[in-house]
C-alpha cells in the first residue's frame, strides 16, 4: 500500500504545486505584452502556423497560440475578445448567406484560396458547368449518365453548413446555388481531409476542396472549361477561388499589427505562402 | 466426479458446457484477431519508417519530414497534469460514494448524474473549459487550461470505476478489520484499498488512455500550435498534443507527406497507449509476486 | 513478561511507553480518520461542482432556446434547417435511441463474452496477454478508428450492401461497438474476477458444470458490476464523436434503413456547433440538444438499472 500512498502523496504535492505555479502565472502574464491569439478558419491554418514559426523566430519575445476550428469561430474570438486575430475564409465585416456582418471588425486580406471540384477517379467526366453543378447539388441531376458520364449514382459529398469552403463554394462554383439534403447517396463531412479521404474511397463520389488540398487520389474537373490552376486563376479565367481574411477588432496594433504586416510582406507572400501553394494577394489585381 | 454414473441431463450440460467454452474461445479469437488486424493496420503503415528523429524534430508546414517532437512532449505534460488533478479526487469522490454516502435516494440520483456526465460529448467539456479559461480568466489557450478541462472529462469515469472496485470488495474483509478495532480510514487503507487496487488502475488505464487520443477538448482549450520549443514547462504555453496533431495532419495539413506523418503518429500513439498501460501494471504484477499470489 | 535484548526498548518500562505510544498511534489514527473523511468529502463536492459547472453551463445556454422556438417544434418535428430557421431535433433523438440500441445489441454479448473468457476460462497465461492487447483499443484515437471505418468498414460494407455511399446507423454502430468493447470488457472483467471464490467452490462441490457456475452464480454475482461497464460503455458510446461523424452520414433526417446517412445528437452537435454565432437561435438550440443528451443518458441509466433489478428479482 506504500505504493497507493506515495502516488496519492505526489499527486496531491503535484495539485499544490500546479495551483501555486498558476497563481504566480497568472500575475505575470499580464506585463507580457506580445502575445498574440488566432482562432477560427482550420483551411488557413497552414499559413498562420509556418507564418507563426517564421515570426516568433524573428522576434523571439512574441508568442503566438493558434487553433481552428471554424471560420465563424474566428471572428466570433475576436469579438468576445477571446482571440487577436480572427480567421475567416470571407469578409466578415459584410454581411454574407448566412451570417451577419460583425460590426467594428477590419478584414486584412492574407492570401487567395481557389478552389476545386473534385471527383473520385472512376468517373469520366472531366468539365461540368455551373448549370450541371447546380442540377447535382439541389438534387435535380442524380445520375452522372445526365452530364455526360457512365450509368450511375452520383453519391454528394458536401461541407456542414457553416464552413467557409462551402460558402465561398456555393456563393462562386454554385453562383449562389443550394445544396440540398437528399435521402440517399448524400454526405456531409467535418474538414478538408475527411473531404478528400470520402471523395477518393467513395466510387462516384463528387465534393469540393481546397486547390492546395488536390493530390494524385482525386480527380479535379474543369469548371466551365476551365482548368482549376494556379495559372488560371491569376489570368482571370477560373473563378472559383475567395480572399482568406484575418478580421481584427479595429485596426490592428503593436504585436498583431506587426504580425499582419509580416504575412502581407512580399517576403512571405512570394516565398513560404507560395509555397504553401497559396496565392499570394498582389497577383490578384 | 468420473466414477459416478451420470444421468442423461447431466451429460447433455457437460456437453453444452464443453460447447460454450468452444464458442467462448472462438468468440476470443475473433476478436483478438481483429485488434490486431487493426493494430496491423496501423503500425504496418507507420512504423517502417518511423525512427528517433521523428520522435524529437519540429513539425513542418511546408517542407517533408517534420517531426513531432513538442507535441509529444505536450501529450505527456497535459496527461500527468489532468491525472495529477483528476485520479486524487476521482478516487476520493469514488470512496466516499462506496463507503461513507449514505445509501438513499439522492446518492441514487447523484450516482446516475456522474455517470450521464461521462455521455456528455468531450466538446462540450472543450466549450466549457474555453469559458472558464480562455474567456474567464483570459489566459487565451494554454497547457494549463487543456489539463484542466481533460480532468474534468476524466472525473465521473474514474469516480464511478473506484466506486464499483471499492464496492466489489467483499463485506467480512471490512468486517473483520472493524472487528480488530481499525478506524475507518485505516481500514479502507489497509485492506479494502489493495484489494480493490486491480480494478483502480484498470479505470486509470482507461482514462489515460483516453486523455492521451483526446482531441476536442484539447483543439478548444490548449490550441493547436506549440510554443516552438521542446522542453517548454511552462503552463501558459500553447499545448497541441499528438492527438490534436494527427487531427491536424490529417484534417488541414497541406505539407505533401502528411498521410505519413499521419500514420507514423497513429503508431506512436498506439506504442505510447501500450507503454502507460504496462507502466501502471508493472508495479502491480511486481507486488503481486512479492506476496507470493 | 521478560523482553528479549533485540527490541531496542529498554527492557524497564517497556510496558509504560508501549501503552503510551499506542495511545499516541490511537490518537493519530483518529485524526488521519476524520482528515481522510474530510477529504473524500471534499472530492465528492469538487466532482458535483464539476457536475453544476456543466449543467449550468449547458443549461444556461440551452434555456435561452425556450424563448425562441416553441418546444413542441423542437420535440415533434422531423425538420431540421437551420438556414430556414427550422429547429425541429425529433430525427436525432430518434437516431440518437437507435444507434445506442444497435450498438449495445453488438457490443454487449461481445465484450460480456470477453470478460467471461478472460476472467474464468482461459488459462493465467493467456489472460495477460489478452488484457493489455484490449485496454490497447481504449488508446487508439477516434480519428483513427473514423478513418479505417472510412477507408476500410465503408467499403466493405458497399460491397455487401450494394449501397453506393454505406454511411449509415450500421457502420457507426460497428466503430461504437469495437470502440466500446475494451470499456464493458475490461469493467466487467474486473467484476466478474471480484466475485469470491468461495461462490465457485460451492457451486462446483454441487456438481455443476462451469457454464452453469458461470451463467447461474458468476455473471449474477457480478451482476452488479457488469451492469456499471455497460452503462460506462453506453455513456461513452452516446457521446463520442469524432469517429462516427465520419461514418454516419451527417444528413439531418430519420434513419429508415439501416445505410440511411443520418446525424444522431452528438454528430450533429459537433458537426455545426463551431460554425455557429454564439447569440444565435441555432446555437442556443445546440446546447439544447446537448442538454437533452444528459437527460437521455439519465433516462438509458434508469432504464438499464432497472431491467437489472428485475432480472435479479426475477
Amino acid at each position: 500500500m506504500k505504493l497507493f500512498k506515495k502516488i496519492t502523496f505526489t499527486a496531491l504535492a503535484a495539485v499544490f504545486a500546479v495551483t501555486a505555479s498558476f497563481a504566480g502565472a497568472a500575475s505575470a502574464a499580464g506585463s507580457l505584452s506580445g502575445k498574440i491569439t488566432i482562432n477560427g478558419s482550420t483551411a488557413l491554418l497552414p499559413l498562420t502556423l509556418q507564418a507563426a514559426k517564421e515570426f516568433q523566430r524573428l522576434n523571439p519575445k512574441v508568442r503566438i497560440a493558434a487553433s481552428g476550428k471554424g471560420s465563424v469561430t474566428g471572428p466570433q474570438a475576436v469579438k468576445k475578445g477571446i482571440a487577436d486575430i480572427g480567421a475567416c475564409d470571407w469578409d466578415a465585416s459584410i454581411d454574407v448567406p448566412g451570417f451577419k456582418a460583425f460590426s467594428g471588425q477590419v478584414a486584412n486580406k492574407v492570401a487567395v484560396i481557389p478552389f476545386a471540384t473534385i471527383v473520385n477517379k472512376n468517373v469520366g467526366v472531366d468539365n461540368l458547368t455551373t448549370e450541371q453543378l447546380r442540377g447535382i447539388y439541389s438534387g435535380k441531376i442524380t445520375n452522372w449518365k445526365q452530364v455526360g458520364g457512365a450509368d450511375a449514382d452520383i453519391v454528394v459529398i458536401t461541407r456542414a453548413f457553416g464552413s467557409g469552403t462551402r460558402v465561398n463554394y456555393q456563393a462562386k462554383a454554385l453562383a449562389g446555388g443550394d445544396i440540398v439534403k437528399k435521402e440517399k447517396n448524400y454526405k456531409e463531412t467535418g474538414s478538408s481531409g475527411d473531404m478528400k479521404t470520402a471523395v477518393a474511397t467513395t466510387p462516384n463520389a463528387i465534393g469540393y476542396i481546397d486547390l492546395v488540398y488536390v493530390s494524385g487520389d482525386v480527380k479535379a474537373v474543369k469548371h466551365n472549361g476551365v482548368a482549376p490552376t494556379t495559372q488560371n486563376v491569376i489570368n482571370g479565367s477560373y473563378k472559383v477561388w475567395a480572399y482568406g481574411y484575418y478580421m481584427t477588432k479595429g485596426q490592428p496594433t503593436g504585436a498583431v499589427k506587426a504580425f499582419i504586416d509580416y504575412v502581407q510582406s512580399k517576403k512571405f507572400q512570394q516565398g513560404s505562402l507560395k509555397k504553401l501553394k497559396f496565392i499570394p494577394i498582389s497577383a490578384m489585381k | 466426479m468420473s466414477g459416478f454414473s451420470r444421468s442423461r441431463s447431466s451429460s447433455w450440460a457437460v456437453r453444452r458446457d464443453k460447447l460454450a467454452t468452444c464458442g467462448f474461445y472462438a468468440l476470443g479469437a475473433l476478436v483478438m484477431l481483429l485488434i490486431f488486424w487493426l493494430l496491423f493496420a496501423i503500425l504496418s503503415k507507420g512504423l517502417p519508417g518511423l525512427d528517433f528523429s521523428f520522435l524529437i524534430r519540429q513539425p513542418e508546414e511546408i517542407d517533408a519530414g517534420g517531426g513531432i517532437g513538442p507535441v509529444l512532449f505536450n501529450s505527456f505534460y497535459i496527461l500527468l497534469l489532468s491525472l495529477f488533478i483528476s485520479v486524487p479526487i476521482g478516487l476520493g469522490a469514488g470512496i466516499y460514494m462506496a463507503e461513507y454516502a449514505p445509501d438513499n435516494a439522492f446518492t441514487g440520483a447523484m450516482r446516475i448524474c456522474v455517470e450521464a456526465l461521462s455521455s456528455v460529448p468531450s466538446i462540450v467539456f472543450g466549450l466549457l473549459g474555453l469559458a472558464i479559461f480562455t474567456e474567464y480568466f483570459g489566459l487565451g489557450l494554454t497547457l494549463l487550461g487543456g489539463g484542466v478541462s481533460l480532468a474534468l472529462l476524466n472525473l465521473p469515469m474514474l469516480a464511478r470505476v473506484t466506486e464499483e472496485a471499492v464496492r466489489a470488495v467483499p463485506k467480512e474483509l471490512r468486517e473483520a478489520g472493524y472487528a480488530l478495532g481499525l478506524t475507518k480510514f485505516y481500514c479502507i487503507r489497509k485492506i479494502v484499498l489493495p484489494v480493490a487496487l486491480p480494478a483502480i488502475i484498470t479505470g486509470i488505464c482507461l482514462v489515460a488512455g483516453r486523455a492521451f487520443g483526446e482531441s476536442a477538448v484539447i483543439i478548444l482549450t490548449a490550441g493547436l500550435s506549440t510554443s516552438g520549443e521542446m522542453w517548454d514547462f511552462s503552463l501558459l504555453s500553447p499545448g497541441e498534443t499528438l492527438a490534436v496533431h494527427l487531427w491536424y495532419v490529417q484534417s488541414e495539413a497541406i505539407v505533401e507527406d502528411a498521410r505519413q506523418i499521419a500514420d507514423k503518429s497513429a503508431a506512436v500513439l498506439v506504442i505510447i497507449v501500450l507503454l502507460i498501460n504496462l507502466a501502471f501494471r508493472a508495479p502491480l504484477w511486481w507486488v503481486k509476486r512479492g506476496r507470493g499470489r | 513478561m521478560v523482553q528479549p535484548t533485540y527490541d531496542s526498548t529498554p527492557a524497564v518500562n517497556g510496558s509504560l511507553h508501549g501503552k503510551a505510544d499506542s495511545g499516541r498511534r490511537h490518537l493519530r489514527h483518529l485524526f488521519a480518520n476524520s482528515l481522510a473523511r474530510y477529504y473524500f468529502l471534499f472530492s465528492i463536492l469538487a466532482l458535483c461542482l464539476v457536475l453544476g459547472l456543466v449543467i449550468v453551463f449547458i443549461g444556461k445556454t440551452a434555456l435561452l432556446l425556450l424563448g425562441q422556438i416553441s418546444m413542441a417544434d423542437f420535440f415533434l418535428s422531423f425538420n431540421w434547417t437551420p438556414e430556414e430557421d427550422k429547429f425541429g431535433a425529433a430525427a436525432f433523438i430518434v437516431n440518437t435511441f437507435s444507434l445506442t440500441a444497435l450498438t449495445l445489441l453488438i457490443s454487449v454479448p461481445v465484450s460480456v463474452g470477453m470478460s467471461v473468457l478472460t476472467a474464468e476460462i482461459a488459462p493465467v497465461w493467456l489472460k495477460r496477454f489478452i488484457r493489455p492487447i484490449l485496454d490497447l483499443l481504449v488508446g487508439i484515437p477516434s480519428i483513427v478508428y473514423g478513418y479505417l471505418g472510412l477507408t476500410v468498414l465503408l467499403p466493405l460494407l458497399r460491397r455487401a450492401s450494394g449501397e453506393s455511399l454505406g454511411d449509415g446507423l450500421l457502420a457507426a454502430a460497428l466503430v461504437l461497438a469495437l470502440m466500446v468493447l475494451p470499456t464493458i470488457a475490461r469493467i466487467s472483467d474486473d467484476a466478474i474476477t471480484a466475485v469470491p471464490g468461495k461462490y465457485r467452490d460451492a457451486a462446483y462441490a454441487l456438481g455443476s458444470t462451469r457454464l452453469q457456475v458461470i451463467m447461474r452464480v458468476v455473471l449474477p454475482a457480478a451482476g452488479r458490476g457488469i451492469l456499471a461497464a455497460v452503462i460506462l460503455g453506453m455513456t461513452r458510446a452516446i457521446g463520442e464523436t469524432m469517429a462516427v461523424v465520419m461514418v454516419i452520414g451527417n444528413t439531418s433526417q430519420l434513419a429508415k434503413t439501416l445505410f440511411t446517412p443520418a446525424s444522431v445528437l452528438t454528430s450533429n452537435i459537433v458537426m455545426q456547433i463551431s460554425n455557429v454565432e454564439f447569440d444565435s437561435t441555432w446555437n442556443y438550440a445546440l446546447h439544447m440538444m446537448a442538454f437533452l443528451l444528459l437527460l437521455i443518458s439519465f433516462l438509458l441509466i434508469l432504464v438499464i438499472r432497472f431491467l437489472g433489478r428485475k432480472r435479479r428479482e426475477g
